[in-house]
């Protein structure tokens, strides 16, 4: 009995670590393919591990393209939107927990329809808007058009929806006004939930790419995926260039590994959160 | 007393407006528009547009290409939706009792979905580069002949595919995780006395009970898979021979391609439809199963 249990043990064992090997080993081909020749590239059988480390692949490849940019461009946009939706998030989910109005029951259904309309499928008239508004091709186009997410505000909302009425009212017989209600009572009993939407965004907009291609032609706007992709088809047109490319993709995807394990366990409740934000 | 009345409901109006502003202006009303559009002929260019009825609607079921996207659609959500549920939920399954490393495996696991769709991809395409990529030195290891992944039609769309679970899986394994974490343990332990073995225990018990958790994610996955875009842009722009073309890329070419603007918003009006349809029918089921939970 204690021999087969072993033996199953075992067997997790060995297929969880198959699993794991397995989800990071593109991550670990990236780095080795990031730091050989072009010569080592081309060799067979392939080689686990590089003869001798070209760690100056990282530094031609950041040169070879306005990275830094690419790079400023999308934690700049991306902070900024989640500054901008804490704060409206947080404003639109406190007037739908603990502030009467007529318009309340539309407003959540709105959002609700809003909810289930895929973003995609309204790429095209999105884009025509923002023509008319005269924001294709600059940053407030791309940090206005995602200001504000559906998403954010049904995960505050969540939130706000257990904390007590009567903390708002006392706050209100002491004569604080509802922003300083929500602000300095209600924010900080949920800011784990603002923890987890600030994360989130933040991410989203990181990897974000199909948008952002669309309204941007200037290069000097581009956000870090669009500018390694138009690396890629530049370097890939001569098929020679696999290490350089690799180690762009490297520093591209570096900060968000570090920032995930810096910051799993909020990230991984995230997930399950969303599933209770989706249920309304 | 009405005075105070009317301004308490002014002042909760202006704390919708910083959500509402923006939401009317990137969401509700390009909603209300693309319906409009999808009834008009507009080249996107011409500053008039003719009502066209529903003519682009017509055009679109009368379009081969509409319906080859949307097999390729449903191969899509078909092969990514399963796997990545079935993978996420046997991950799960060896990771829910507590062991040694079970922290790590997680987070590699898992590390998959937090990266940039498009990083992520380029590195797939370099492993699938038919010459010297990984994929085919494996396969000429053991003797076998090589493949053109990403140039045959009949490769294209696993290979997407295989970048799509191996993204999501991580994500899924959450979910189940949880679900399985909150399986009361006397009713595992009574049906154990009842001389249960282990895949009756997982049959009768654990699945029907992680049944809500298994329906969200086939609906959420569903409907992201419908709007899977960055990784087939890397890896195939659609092609080869539109293997991998699916309708959002469909909606994509003919809308920022082809400049066909009626038509692309009929694809768009059906796009909706489709995740609205989806959308409602698990709150409908949500609402239903409750009590489980």
């Amino acid at each position: 009995m204690s021999k087969n249990r072993g033996l199953r043990r075992l067997l997790t064992h060995f297929l969880l670590a198959a699993a794991a090997v397995l989800m990071a080993f593109p991550f670990y081909w990236m780095a080795m393919s990031a730091l050989k020749t072009n010569d080592e590239i081309w060799r067979f059988p392939p080689t686990l591990w590089p003869h001798s480390p070209l760690w100056s692949n990282f530094a031609d490849a950041w040169d070879a393209a306005p990275f830094a940019r690419y790079m400023l461009n999308s934690v700049l946009v991306g902070a900024v939107i989640v500054l901008i939706q804490i704060v409206n998030s947080g404003m639109m989910a406190y007037a739908l927990t603990h502030m009467a109005f007529r318009l309340k029951g539309v407003f959540t259904a709105l959002t609700l329809v809003g909810y289930m309309v895929p973003v995609t499928a309204v790429y095209l008239p999105g884009y025509v808007v923002l023509s008319r508004l005269g924001l294709l091709d600059s940053y407030a186009g791309l940090i206005l058009s995602n200001c504000v997410s559906i998403f954010s505000i049904f995960l505050v909302r969540q939130a706000f929806m257990q904390i007590s009425h009567e903390l708002v009212e006392a706050g209100q017989i002491d004569g604080a006004s509802h922003l300083r209600i929500l602000w300095t009572i209600v924010f900080p009993l949920a800011r784990s939930s603002f923890a987890v939407l600030a994360l989130i965004t933040f991410i989203e907009q990181y990897n974000n790419y199909f948008w952002p291609m669309l309204i941007t032609k200037n290069p000097d706007l581009q956000l870090v995926s669009a500018g390694l992709r138009s690396f890629f088809v530049q370097g890939g047109a001569y098929g020679l260039k696999w290490p350089l490319i690799m180690a762009a993709s490297a520093f591209t995807i570096l900060p968000l590994l570090v920032l995930f394990l810096l910051t799993q366990k909020t990230i991984m409740r995230s997930v399950n959160l969303s599933a209770g934000a989706s249920k309304g | 007393m009405r005075r105070t009345r009317l301004a308490s409901e002014v002042k909760a109006l202006l704390f919708t407006l910083p959500a509402m502003i923006p939401l009317s202006l990137f969401w509700f009303f390009p909603l209300a528009y693309v319906i409009y559009l999808s009834f008009m002929e507009w080249d996107f260019m011409s500053p008039v547009k003719t009502f066209a009825g529903l003519d682009n609607y017509r055009y679109l079921l009368d379009n081969p290409e509409f319906y080859r996207t949307l097999r390729v659609t449903l191969l899509f959500c078909a092969g990514s939706v399963l796997p990545i549920m079935a993978a996420g939920l046997a991950l799960a399954l060896l990771l829910s009792r507590k062991r040694r490393g079970g922290a790590i495996y997680r987070t590699l696991i898992f590390s998959p979905w937090v990266t940039p769709t498009v990083a992520v991809s380029i590195v797939w395409s370099w492993i699938y580069e038919p010459d010297v990529g990984l994929a085919n030195n494996v396969l000429r290891v053991f003797g076998l002949p090589g493949v053109r992944w990403l140039e045959d039609p009949n490769w294209a769309l696993v290979c997407v595919l295989i970048v799509t679970v191996w993204k999501m899986a991580g994500w899924s394994m959450i979910f189940y995780l949880a679900a399985i974490g909150s399986v009361p343990p006397d009713y595992l332990e009574a049906a154990e006395l009842d001389g249960a073995n282990g895949w009756r225990k997982f049959r009768d018990i654990t699945l029907p009970l992680i049944s809500p958790t298994t329906f969200f994610l086939f609906v959420v996955l569903t409907i992201s898979s419908l709007q899977a875009y960055d990784q087939i842009n890397v890896l195939t722009q659609g092609g080869p021979a539109g293997s991998t073309r699916t309708i959002l890329y469909f909606y994509y070419l003919s809308a920022f391609d082809a400049f066909r603007i009626g038509e692309a918003s009929a694809v768009a009006i059906l796009l909706i439809a489709g995740c609205v349809a989806l959308s409602l029918l698990s709150f409908w089921i949500g609402r239903r199963t409750v009590h489980y939970s």
